[in-house]
């Protein structure tokens, strides 16, 4: 629970490191155990969200459960990240493969009459979503689960490829802040270098996640957290000493993206119906 | 009545759906229990099915007795213990009313059931959905005394525990499905509930993870006066035994009587100002 009184400031999001590392750890490990599948696949940026994710899952099935894949692609690759993501594979033991997706892209490209180079997000989606073709292959051939590395920020805001780089069987840090995860990545030992870069989902060059957000994260953490807690748009406002128009269009972003985090939608139109009151347990 | 009961506190994860794995946990436990001396085993909240069971608790709910009662109460009888145990209670009346129930069972058999009173439906819990809120506290006479029984939430409404107790149970025992975030509630609240009512306090909590939620274990018994006896560990399976003496409630009565110093007419008031509410 959250230290009283509910003030927005950055020690509310502060973090029971060991405690919060060893219920991922044990999360991963039984949900895992229970599906019967040999280990997970992590698709790896070099960024701290992957990073911070796939090592937690070597931390808690072992490094040889885990595989990392790295999917640079010509446009935004960048050495620096590639670096990042081996320095954190040989860290925390686990393997690595490296594939180049820039001819599967280009095929793709060609083969649609519509295309159009000039799309950024159109085309940064295209991304996402064959990183997460790549990695579903390789976690079906080899019988093991993906582990998504969503954090709570990007996916309150949606901030993320519906289909794409959500894509996964669990995610480990859906539950923690952009600014908790940095606490985590630290005491579980990722480099400093990684944990202070800014973050960026790397579908296009120069692209920077605060940029394209309009607000820095530990503005959006804070107003997330409010949001969390059921306070007013005014009340968050207030005790951050910012405006109120910000705090709103935070709140419009966040409500707008439910699409994006419940995606089964059909009419109602039977007895029982996929998506809302078939209620089951979920088995691994 | 006896003065002095062995209890065990049986921290078990139950298998979602699989009773009968249950059961054979149950029996495992029980055995074991009894090797360390117990007269009394306590088994965690919906220990016969698991917890997050939703739509499938319509295929699992039995009446009470039914078949899964029998075959705990043929361990019990077969162990020649007492064993308190949880699950889905479907109404004989109906054919998909159904409770979330705590039972007690003894070597001579069926000894009664209590129905949660309170069911959480707030944050990740839904069992209003699925289950009929009970009526009545519940406090069974048995070889071993009078057993007050509470299920996890009903932890939060002091007036449950004080009823079984006013009906006379010197040992309330609450089984509990709590996952982790709601620790230091449960921990504080099972002292208070003991201190307040000069009894001993028995929690026994599920290990495990469903759904996302991880049950944290801790179960614990409390002596009267507040003091932890006995003490599980967190998260993992555990089986720990602690002997209950009675003659101890006497002392802490005396030196705090809270029942002494009921007052029946603000009964009266809380139930007016709860209206109101």
């Amino acid at each position: 629970m959250r230290k009283l009184p509910l003030k927005l400031a950055p020690s509310i999001l502060d973090l029971p490191c060991p405690e919060i590392e060893n219920r991922i750890t044990q999360f991963i490990k039984d949900y895992v155990e229970k599906s019967g599948a040999k280990g997970v696949v992590v698709g790896i940026s070099g960024g701290i969200d992957s990073s911070t994710t796939a090592a937690l899952s070597a931390l808690a099935l072992g490094g040889n459960r885990v595989l990392g894949l790295i999917l640079p692609e010509k446009e935004t690759q960048d050495i620096q990240d590639i670096k990042n993501a081996q320095l954190v594979a040989e860290k925390f033991k686990f393997k690595t493969q490296r594939i180049d997706i820039t001819p599967m892209l280009e095929a793709f490209y060609t083969s649609i009459p519509i295309f159009d180079r000039r799309d950024k997000v159109a085309n940064g989606n295209v991304k996402a979503r064959t990183r997460m073709i790549y990695i579903y292959y390789h976690a079906n051939k080899l019988n093991r689960l993906v582990c998504g590395s969503s954090d709570k920020s990007e996916t309150m805001m949606g901030y993320f490829t519906k289909w794409g780089d959500v894509a996964g069987d669990i995610w480990p840090l859906m539950d923690l802040y952009k600014l908790q995860v940095r606490q985590l990545a630290k005491h579980i030992g990722i480099p400093k270098r990684i944990v202070d870069a800014p973050p960026s989902p790397k579908l296009w060059p120069g692209q920077l996640a605060e940029e394209e957000l309009g607000i820095r994260y530990d503005q959006v953490d804070l107003i997330l957290c409010g949001l969390e807690h059921f306070m007013s748009v005014g009340k968050i406002a207030e005790q951050l000493g910012i405006s109120k128009d910000l705090v709103d269009k935070v709140k419009s972003r966040w409500l707008s993206a439910e699409h994006k985090r419940r995606m089964i939608l059909t009419a109602k139109l039977e007895y029982r119906t996929v998506g809302s009151d078939f209620r089951l347990p979920r088995s691994p | 009545m006896k003065e002095k009961i062995n209890v065990a506190l049986a921290q078990i994860s139950s298998t979602r759906g699989d009773k009968a794995a249950n059961i054979s946990k149950i029996e495992k436990f029980t055995l074991k229990a009894k090797k360390k001396g117990a007269e009394l085993v306590i088994f965690p909240e919906l220990s016969l099915t698991g917890y997050t069971v939703r739509d499938q608790v319509y295929e699992l709910a039995e009446t009470i007795p039914g078949p899964s009662t029998k075959a705990i109460e043929n361990i019990a009888k077969k162990a020649k213990v007492h064993v308190i145990f949880g699950m889905p209670e479907l109404s004989e009346e109906t054919q998909a009313t159904i409770h979330n129930a705590a039972v007690l069972v003894g070597p001579e058999g069926l000894i009664g059931k209590y129905r949660k009173l309170y069911l959480p439906t707030h944050s990740i819990f839904e069992e209003k959905r699925y289950y009929r809120p009970g009526y009545e506290a519940v406090a069974l006479d048995s070889a071993l005394g009078k057993i007050g029984l509470i299920i996890c939430y009903d932890i939060y409404f002091p007036e449950v525990t004080r009823l079984t107790r006013l009906k006379g149970a010197q040992l309330i025992v609450c089984i509990s499905a709590s996952p982790a975030i709601r620790r230091t509630f449960f921990e504080t609240l099972t002292m208070a509930r003991a201190i307040e009512n000069t009894a001993f306090f028995a929690f026994v909590n599920r290990v495990g993870i469903e759904d996302g939620l991880q049950f944290w274990g801790g179960s614990r018994l409390v002596g009267p006066n507040g003091r932890v006896l006995a003490q599980a560990k967190y998260d993992d399976e555990d089986l720990v035994t602690c002997d209950v003496d009675y003659s101890d409630i006497k002392p802490i009565e005396t030196f705090v009587p809270a029942l002494r110093d009921l007052r029946p007419e603000l009964y009266e008031k809380l139930k007016e100002q709860a209206e109101k509410l």
